[in-house]
């Protein structure tokens, strides 16, 4: 049973191998040039940076972008919905609008909430 | 009568009402917010005792199932929640001072909100029987645990936990989700019940494909409930997140955990094929389970972690009891055990929470002395040390009773010697608490520990529960399903 | 009230007094005395009513522990006649001694503490008397000696009253041990512990009778131990260190009998292994003369009593030996428990008035100071000692008559005991009665209050009345011998024996100043509590040496210490999985898959 996974071997094998091959190639080949100051510059590397790579975000972006999220989700969850349960919807009535109702009120719940804890109110 | 459905809605209904007394300030002290949340549950508490037959009228009888066991399990759930929020109460002072807040106070309501949500969740999950219905509930859950374990923000070890919690958990539900679709494309169901009609029927050559989603169901479970080797993050979490948190993962976390893959994996024992290759998972989880928590909680030196390792002895214990599940017996011992154990960890979480207020801190040495600054205290401590350990005359005792007895009838043999071998081992570790408590001076200047009056109050039924039942087990037994 | 309720009450109403008392007693001397014995009363009103009820509802009985179906312990009541009577004795007994207490314990320390114990004490008795089977009796066999271990320690600051303690506990730990075993053997032998099934099991039993006869001589360690029966006596007279009332009611009235109450509980069993009792017979006589002999020379007023109450329970262990039926040794057990306690309580007060003097040479003269106390300590003494018409006249001759029928030499053996109960009764009665006063406190001594009198006045009537035939035929049916298989000497010969008994005593103590006999074999007990004494210094402490640097060397370094270094090693070294990482973890965590995997599909 086991001879069915000599391939995999072989290809771990030459996979593990090559990999070493030309690190050991690379760091016997790359000797000859030897590094220097000059090389090193930024005449050689680019450009001199003017600032930090990443300029930092308010945390308050990150805030408002999860909760546009989650009620941007909301709206794409009612589509397909409305799709499937179509033929629901003509046939036993209302029960199924009052269960989205009552998903949409818990969400309107946290809507509230969020308001009410400042949570999209930027100045703060 | 009450339709069943409306228990855990309306605990989602007392967190919206709580969220929203929180948000336009309507509670003064937030210690308020927590009497409301124990009321509130202990309403729905004494409605599980007037529920009525399973309703149709949502179209959920596919998803959800209200029968004795998952009742029981929904009374546990709550009973634990409220004594979350006991402890809770107690915790106050430490939250206030680890959070950040503009006003004093602000920012620690909804440390009292969440474990409201979680109990919706937990209640959800132990009547679940479809694998949808299961995810859903498992996140509530599980989000809000997130939010819980990494609520003190000013604590860096609670922020660890937090994020540990955060990706092991993520990474444990991906394993989960992609278990289900395995099932789902092998047997075209999600419902429990439907795969158990279906699974018979499988042609073997598709049998792999169940097995492979069975495995990761199990991984994703496994870490729920720590077992090992999924049990990394418990020491860490356990001992970075807030007490009363750590509390619940303990126990309500845990417990709805085995209750779901006790549901899950029955299907699965019915087809032998299955059964022997899941025996032998179950009887190798066990057995790493056991040897692991035991051994490594022996050199531990602070008590929340030593009751993380602990947490995991137990979860060895009970995957014994799940490995046994053939035997008649099995199924009542490992609830005999959940409950035991729900004493028993709540009694330790529940000295623990004002030992750490005086003294300062969670290690062992913390508790040093504690015998003459509070004799009642060390009794207490001294009992739930006992009946964890499984001295006789305890609850614990007879919950490794059971499940070695079970385990026996089954020939598990093996499990039952290195559970006999690791319970010797879990006498030296629990003792260590009652040696710092009895044998040990205590420092200078340490007076009297401060206690609530609900706090000792529910220490002292928690206490009187592991001994009466460690003497008459068959009150307990009896109101088992 | 029901039939089936009632035992419950009786039962647990003095553990409810017990918690009562632990919980509010300390507010109020009174609220925790009159908790103690309105329980007693409670359980001694509803036992006399018990007794009236001829028709007896089947009783409840509560599933403890179930170990499937080999094996499932029952918390129930055994209601038949045998357990009214003793319901009976021990009730009616503790209320009058209760009543006593608060009399003389009332300038003691730890009064509060002295009634919950009583309570417990109570409670766990009444366990013994009303199990159905031999696992909750044996758990409140365990309860009766903690608490009577609380009760003899009562004082516990003093050293000797500690000892005491200590010592009934372990002694009687090896009779239970002894007991423990022969209730195994019997569960082995019959698959049940339930009394009413082993009674039905036992005439069938099929297996070697020598594996009965074992089974019941272990079950009858227990009693050797509880009813200190040589040579596990020893204990007894010690446990004089106690407070009287509780001399008074555990170690004379009740708790001793206890081991004479499981054997008439089994008496069935018994009846089939005749070697098993023989071997019952043969200790309970030796006994009783032994110990009347070392009562001879005894000068504290409660030893005597002690070794005395050792010998009246060996009567009580021949009866079962002996007799045909239990009834025997129940009604010695019945007459016993009225006039031993009467005199010991008599002894208690004849000690408040001597302010806790209880050597006898020290009092004296003290007939005018405390004549009701005399009267009752009469009541007792022409009881115990067998004075023809009172209740000790009865019971004790009875079981003479049937020891001298199975087994001559016992029944002789045992009448002679009868002659030296008498001499050594009537020696300390006139040493303590007559003569002059010979100290300070026997000059000055004065009667005690009426809550100390009544108990003693009540039970003087059934110690002298109990036994007439009119009474006892209420509670007992008795079978007689044929008189003419009786030898014609032995009446006579026990007539004799009373009044020679009592006269040598008259003649030697009447007004002796100090004592004219002098003894030292029985003085020191036949030496049996040194050779005791002895065995435990040299050769126990010889074997502990050996013993300790084994424990030392082998059990502690090659056993203890290295596994346990071993363990802790290990889990040291499982520490160093958690190291702390995230990305660790995770990789343990998929390391964990793939081997759930792997063990799942696999072939």
């Amino acid at each position: 049973m086991l001879q069915d996974y000599t391939p995999v071997l072989l290809h771990v094998i030459i996979a593990v191998g090559f990999a070493t091959v030309a690190m050991i190639a690379n760091i016997v080949l790359g000797r000859t040039g030897k590094r220097n100051p000059t090389k090193d510059s930024v005449y050689e590397c680019g450009m001199v940076p003017e600032m930090a790579g990443q300029p930092r975000f308010s945390v308050k972006f990150y805030l408002v972008a999860m909760l546009f999220i989650l009620f941007d989700i909301e709206i794409v969850f009612m589509y397909p919905w409305a799709v499937v349960y179509q033929d629901f919807i003509a046939e036993s009535g209302t029960i199924i609008l009052w269960s989205m109702l009552s998903f949409v009120l818990i969400l309107l719940f946290g809507y509230v909430y969020a308001i009410k804890k400042g949570a999209l109110d930027w100045s703060r | 009568m009450i339709d069943p459905v409306f228990l855990e809605v309306s605990v989602v209904v007392l967190g919206i009402f709580l969220l929203m007394a929180e948000a336009f300030g309507l509670a003064k002290e937030k210690s308020t917010l927590a009497w409301w949340a124990i009321g509130g549950l202990a309403a729905v508490f004494i409605g599980t005792f007037f529920i009525g037959p399973n309703s149709n009228s949502f179209e959920v009888s596919g998803f959800y199932v209200v029968d004795g066991l998952s009742l029981f399990f929904k009374r546990f759930v709550l009973i634990s929640t409220i004594l979350v929020l006991v402890m809770s109460v107690d915790y106050l002072p430490i939250v206030q001072r680890l959070v950040p807040a503009e006003r004093p106070g602000a920012g620690s309501g909804e440390f009292f909100i969440l474990p409201v949500f979680t109990c919706a969740g937990l209640m959800w999950m132990v009547s679940a029987t479809d694998f949808i219905m299961i995810f859903c509930a498992l996140e509530l859950v599980t989000i809000s645990f997130y939010i819980q374990v990494a609520y003190l923000r000013r604590s860096m070890s609670s922020l660890e936990a937090g994020t540990k919690y955060l990706i092991l958990g993520a990474l444990s539900t991906g394993f989960l989700v992609y278990g289900i679709t395995w099932f789902f494309g092998a047997t075209g169901q999600t419902n429990l019940v439907a795969i158990r009609e279906v699974l018979p029927l499988i042609p073997v050559a598709n049998h792999p494909a169940i097995l492979f989603g069975l495995a990761l169901v199990l991984v994703a479970l496994g870490f729920k409930i720590a077992a090992v080797p999924f049990q990394f993050w418990v020491p860490d979490v356990y001992q970075g997140a807030p007490t009363p948190v750590t509390a619940y993962l303990a126990v309500a976390s845990k417990a709805a955990g085995f209750l779901v893959l006790i549901r899950v994996l029955e299907p699965f024992f019915t087809v032998p094929s299955f059964q022997n290759k899941l025996f032998l998972a179950l009887v190798l989880l066990a057995l790493l389970t056991l040897v692991f928590g035991n051994l490594a909680a022996i050199p531990q030196t602070n008590f929340k972690r030593l009751l993380g390792y602990s947490s995991i002895a137990h979860a060895g214990y009970l995957l014994m009891g799940l490995a046994a599940i053939g035997d008649a017996f099995a199924g009542g011992a490992v609830v005999f055990y959940l409950s035991g154990y729900l004493l028993m960890t709540f009694l330790a979480f529940l000295i623990l929470v004002p030992v750490t207020k005086a003294s300062g801190g969670d290690d062992i040495a913390h508790f040093n002395g504690l015998a003459r600054r509070s004799p009642g205290l060390a009794l207490a401590m001294l009992i739930a040390a006992a009946s964890l350990a499984g001295v006789p005359f305890t609850v614990g005792f007879f919950g490794k009773f059971f499940i070695f007895e079970a385990a026996m009838n089954q020939g598990l043999y093996l499990l039952v010697l290195a559970g006999i071998v690791t319970v010797a081992s879990g006498f030296y570790y629990y003792f260590k608490v009652i040696r710092a408590m009895y044998w040990q001076p205590a420092p200078e200047d340490a007076g009297p520990v401060a206690i609530t009056k609900t706090s000792s109050v529910a220490i002292f039924i928690l206490a009187m529960l592991i001994l009466i039942l460690g003497v008459y087990p068959q009150l307990l037994i009896g109101m088992l399903p | 009230m029901s039939t089936q309720t009632a035992p419950w009450i009786i039962l647990f109403s003095p553990l409810a007094a017990a918690v009562l008392i632990f919980l509010i007693g300390r507010f109020s001397k009174t609220l925790s005395a009159g908790l103690a014995i309105l329980s007693a009363a409670t359980g001694c009103f509803l036992s006399w009513w018990l007794f009236r009820q001829t028709e007896v509802a089947p009783q409840l009985s509560l599933e403890w522990l179930n170990f499937g179906p080999e094996l499932t312990i029952t918390i129930g009541i055994t209601l038949d006649h045998l357990s009214k009577v003793m319901l009976l004795v021990v009730t009616t007994i503790s209320t009058l001694v209760f009543i006593y207490s608060t009399g003389y314990m009332r300038d003691e320390e730890g009064y509060t503490r002295f009634f919950a114990g009583l309570s417990l004490f109570l409670f766990s008795m009444l366990g013994i008397v009303l199990a159905d089977n031999f696992v909750m009796m044996f758990i409140f066999w365990e309860l009766v000696g903690v608490s009577s271990y609380i009760l003899i320690g009562h004082y516990y600051s003093k050293d000797s009253a500690a000892d005491a303690g200590k010592q009934a506990f372990i002694v009687n730990r090896i009779g239970d041990f002894g007991f423990m075993l022969g209730i195994l053997l019997l569960w082995s032998a019959t698959g049940t512990v339930a009394f009413s099934g082993l009674l039905s099991a036992i005439p069938g039993f099929e297996g070697a009778p020598v594996y009965l006869t074992v089974a019941c001589v272990l079950v009858f360690m227990g009693t050797v131990g509880k009813s200190a029966q040589m040579p596990l006596h020893v204990w007894l007279p010690n446990s004089m260190e106690g407070p009287t009332p509780v001399s008074s009611l555990l170690h004379a009235a009740t708790m001793v009998a206890a081991g004479v109450y499981m054997l008439a509980r089994i008496f069935p069993i018994l009846e089939v292994v005749p070697d098993a009792r023989e071997i019952i017979a043969w200790v309970g006589g030796i006994t009783c003369f032994c110990a009347a002999l070392m009562a001879t020379q005894q000068n504290d007023i409660k030893r005597i009593l002690a070794y005395s109450t050792i010998s009246q329970l060996g009567y009580m262990v021949l009866g079962i030996g002996v007799a045909p039926t239990s009834s025997e040794a129940m009604f010695h057990l019945f007459t016993h428990a009225c006039f031993k306690c009467l005199l010991f309580l008599a002894a208690g007060s004849v000690m408040i008035a001597m302010h806790h003097e209880t050597d006898m040479w020290h009092m004296g003269g003290l007939r005018k100071k405390t004549p009701v106390t005399m009267i009752c300590f009469i009541a007792g003494m022409l009881a115990l000692s067998g004075c023809p018409f009172t209740s000790g006249y009865f019971s004790k001759d009875l079981i003479i008559e049937w020891a001298v029928l199975k087994i001559p030499f016992l029944g002789w053996l045992a009448a002679a005991a009868a002659g030296l109960t008498a001499f050594y009764i009537f020696r300390e009665f006139f040493v303590v009665f007559f003569g002059k006063a010979r100290s300070e406190h026997a000059e000055h001594a004065h009667e005690q209050p009426v809550s100390m009198l009544v108990p003693m006045l009540i039970l003087a009537v059934p110690a002298l009345f109990a036994g007439l035939p009119m009474i006892q035929e209420h509670f007992f049916t008795l079978s007689h011998p044929d008189a003419h298989a009786v030898p014609h000497l032995l009446h006579p010969f026990l007539y004799a024996m009373f009044f020679g008994g009592a006269g040598l005593a008259a003649l030697l103590y009447f007004k002796a100043e100090k004592d004219p006999v002098s003894i030292p074999l029985f003085a020191n007990r036949l030496y049996i509590d040194d050779v005791y004494f002895w065995f435990v210094n040299k050769i126990q402490g010889g074997g502990s040496i050996v013993l300790s640097w084994a424990d030392r060397w082998v059990v502690d370094l090659v056993i203890v210490q290295v596994p346990s270094k071993l363990t802790w090693a290990c889990g040291f070294a499982l520490r160093f999985l958690q190291i702390g990482s995230i990305q660790a973890y995770a990789f343990f965590f998929g390391a964990g898959v793939v081997g759930l995997l792997y063990i799942m599909l696999s072939k």
